[in-house]
């Protein structure tokens, strides 16, 4: 199994609903579906809805389904909630901090994974397939048990409190130069060796002509990244320790602590932080599920 | 004519050379940031392991101790109830997430109206970041909330330090707390949050398993049906045999990320009650930055080392036996 254009289009072709007709057991499959489904939503739907609620109201037993009373309290009390030491409310401060690092890395990833990732699919040069492999075993192993006692190395060059360590490290993912590679590789070579002919040089080929056809892929890959950034606990936990600073994850795990018992605060933060994925999962899910699929191919 | 050869074939050579040193310029980003910080890093950590670095970083304060860590490691109580609980997270998370996944992806698996439409309802949940997970189950398990109040308990899930197994000890008279630590199995709030874990993560596991399920040919299929395979039968003759691959990937993804399991722990738990919750990589947190005890960054960084030499081992195991058909 390989990552290349074609089997994306015979993924969505496959994908064409049929008319059949209607059985028991289909039936019995649409009920269980549904079912699931809904299981599956079931924590955002009631956690949404107590967001308009009161402390009192979420904690009460037997719990409601529905608020006695729809306010948005809540909502306001948490956006225009402050923090002694920081001037202006900290929790748009924290969306926006969220934002940007994570705009900004998938720019960064998808600039520099593409690039590299080129060289590898079109380039000869020495140690070509031994720096590949290293990419590949990169993957494999669980890099991320050094990230924690890796905290002693960034506080040696003084990067605790600042964002280089988020950006940095992660600047180019081995899964992206791998994805990439494949992709590039699927792609029809006498396109860019017209060009390449004409005169124009490995960067003009590699900017004009295969970033533009590697369209899906690399929508595929900003929407992981994107997610990746934006959903990371581990490292702004510990590299970001002032308020200030945090991005939104950090800042309500921060929050959770500080008011262990304002429940519906520490709801509305979890929506805060999830709606803008869902958002981005809905208008994109095409290349979503496809780029899930693709983590599995790149393991093997 | 000869002179001519020799001038192309030096011009080859000059593009050849200028082609390699384009191609590393391209790459140069990757060889620098993995160099310094995959690597680096990697090799710096491994430095203080052998050290006992502490609290203020300051590498001329620490000095080598050899092995000490490590063998500090493997007497450490609480490193051993880390590893066993974290046994326990690993057996029963990836087991149910793994056999949820399939169950699902071959429900989804139906060249049917609205297969789409589910698949993206049903793989919604899994964009949502552990940190919202945790915050919204802190409080659905409230005593008061939903959980207990559909199933009809009456049970502190987050506070519960009980073991599973304590029951099963009773019906032999046994007392658990005289039984060995691992021997006790998960605690309550442990199982908690495995349920919360397989629960988000199967969806992820799910579509991978759709998107190998739909490379299996129709054909297979309908020659198992001349042959009597239908239903179960073909799911088990057919289907499972073909899956190994991907089983076998999704068991060795689902093995690190247990392994690695962080985020639920620093948002619900802290590793309480009792530390039936204390996973390695909190337990490393902790060590590491000094949070609610005293910070000893070498100590930490050999029980990192630790983990990830048990995490490769079962990675290797897992795909050698998973991998390929055992009896062939």
């Amino acid at each position: 199994m390989a990552i290349s254009m074609k089997r994306q289009s015979t993924a969505q072709a496959s994908a064409q609903p049929q008319r059949t007709p209607l059985t028991f057991g289909i039936a019995l499959r649409y009920i269980a579906l549904l079912v699931f489904s809904l299981f599956a939503f079931m924590p955002f739907i009631l956690s949404l809805l107590g967001t308009f609620k009161t402390n009192a109201e979420l904690t009460a037993f037997p719990p409601m389904l529905l608020p006695q009373q729809w306010r948005l309290d809540n909502w306001t009390r948490v956006w225009n909630f402050t923090l002694p030491t920081i001037q202006g409310p900290v929790l748009p401060r924290w969306l926006f901090t969220s934002t940007w690092l994570a705009v900004l890395n998938v720019l960064l990833r998808l600039f520099f994974c593409s690039l590299a990732a080129y060289a590898f699919a079109r380039m000869r040069f020495p140690g070509r397939n031994l720096l590949l492999g290293i990419v590949v075993a990169s993957m494999a192993l669980p890099a991320e048990v050094t990230l924690i006692p890796g905290y002693v190395f960034y506080a040696r060059i003084n990067w605790i409190n600042t964002y280089w360590p988020l950006i940095i490290p992660d600047l180019v993912v081995p899964f992206g130069i791998f994805m990439l590679t494949q992709f590039f590789k699927s792609i029809p070579r006498e396109l860019e060796e017209a060009a390449y002919i004409d005169g124009a040089s490995r960067f003009r080929t590699y900017w004009n002509i295969a970033l533009p056809l590697s369209r899906p892929a690399l929508i595929t890959l900003a929407i992981l990244q994107f997610q990746g950034s934006w959903n990371d606990y581990t490292k702004p936990l510990l590299f970001l320790q002032r308020p200030d600073l945090m991005t939104l994850t950090v800042g309500m795990a921060f929050f959770r602590f500080q008011y262990v018992n304002d429940l519906s605060a520490i709801l509305v933060g979890a929506m805060f932080n999830a709606i803008p994925m869902l958002i981005i999962f809905f208008l994109f899910s095409k290349y979503y599920i496809e780029g899930a699929s693709y983590t599995g191919l790149a393991g093997q | 004519m000869a002179e001519a050869m020799t001038s192309h074939r030096r011009r080859q050579s000059q593009l050849a050379r200028r082609e390699a040193i384009t191609a590393y310029l391209f790459i140069a980003p990757y060889l620098l940031t993995a160099g310094i910080f995959t690597f680096g890093v990697l090799l710096y950590v491994f430095y203080t392991s052998f050290t006992n670095l502490s609290a203020s970083y300051a590498a001329a304060s620490a000095r080598f101790v050899g092995l000490d860590n490590y063998i500090r490691a493997f007497r450490d109580s609480e490193f051993r109830i880390a590893l066993a609980n974290v046994f326990w997270y690993f057996i029963i998370v990836t087991t149910l997430q793994t056999i949820g996944a399939i169950l699902l992806a071959s429900l989804l698996n139906a060249k049917l109206r609205g297969m789409r439409f589910f698949r993206t309802m049903l793989y919604a949940p899994s964009v949502a970041s552990s940190v919202v997970m945790s915050l919204i189950f802190l409080w659905l398990y409230l005593r008061t909330g939903f959980i207990n109040y559909v199933l009809g308990t009456n049970i502190s899930w987050l506070q519960d330090p009980r073991p599973i197994f304590a029951p099963l000890y009773g019906l032999f008279g046994v007392d658990v707390s005289s039984v060995p630590y691992l021997f006790r199995g998960p605690s309550i709030t442990w199982v908690a949050i495995m349920i919360m874990n397989v629960f988000s993560t199967i969806p992820t596991f799910m579509v991978m398993f759709l998107a190998a399920l739909q490379d299996i040919p129709v054909q297979l299929y309908e020659a198992g049906a001349i042959d009597g395979a239908t239903g179960w039968k073909a799911f088990w003759t057919i289907t499972l045999p073909l899956l190994r691959p991907v089983i076998s990937l999704v068991v060795v993804l689902g093995t690190i990320g247990t392994f690695l399991v962080f985020a639920q722990i620093s948002i619900m738990t802290q590793g309480g009650p009792l530390r039936t919750t204390l996973a390695p990589l909190y337990l490393i947190y902790q060590k590491t930055l000094g949070t609610g005890t005293q910070a000893e960054a070498g100590f930490g960084a050999a029980m990192a080392f630790i983990l990830a030499g048990i995490i490769i081992l079962i990675n290797i195991v897992q795909r050698r036996y998973i991998e390929q058909p055992s009896d062939v």
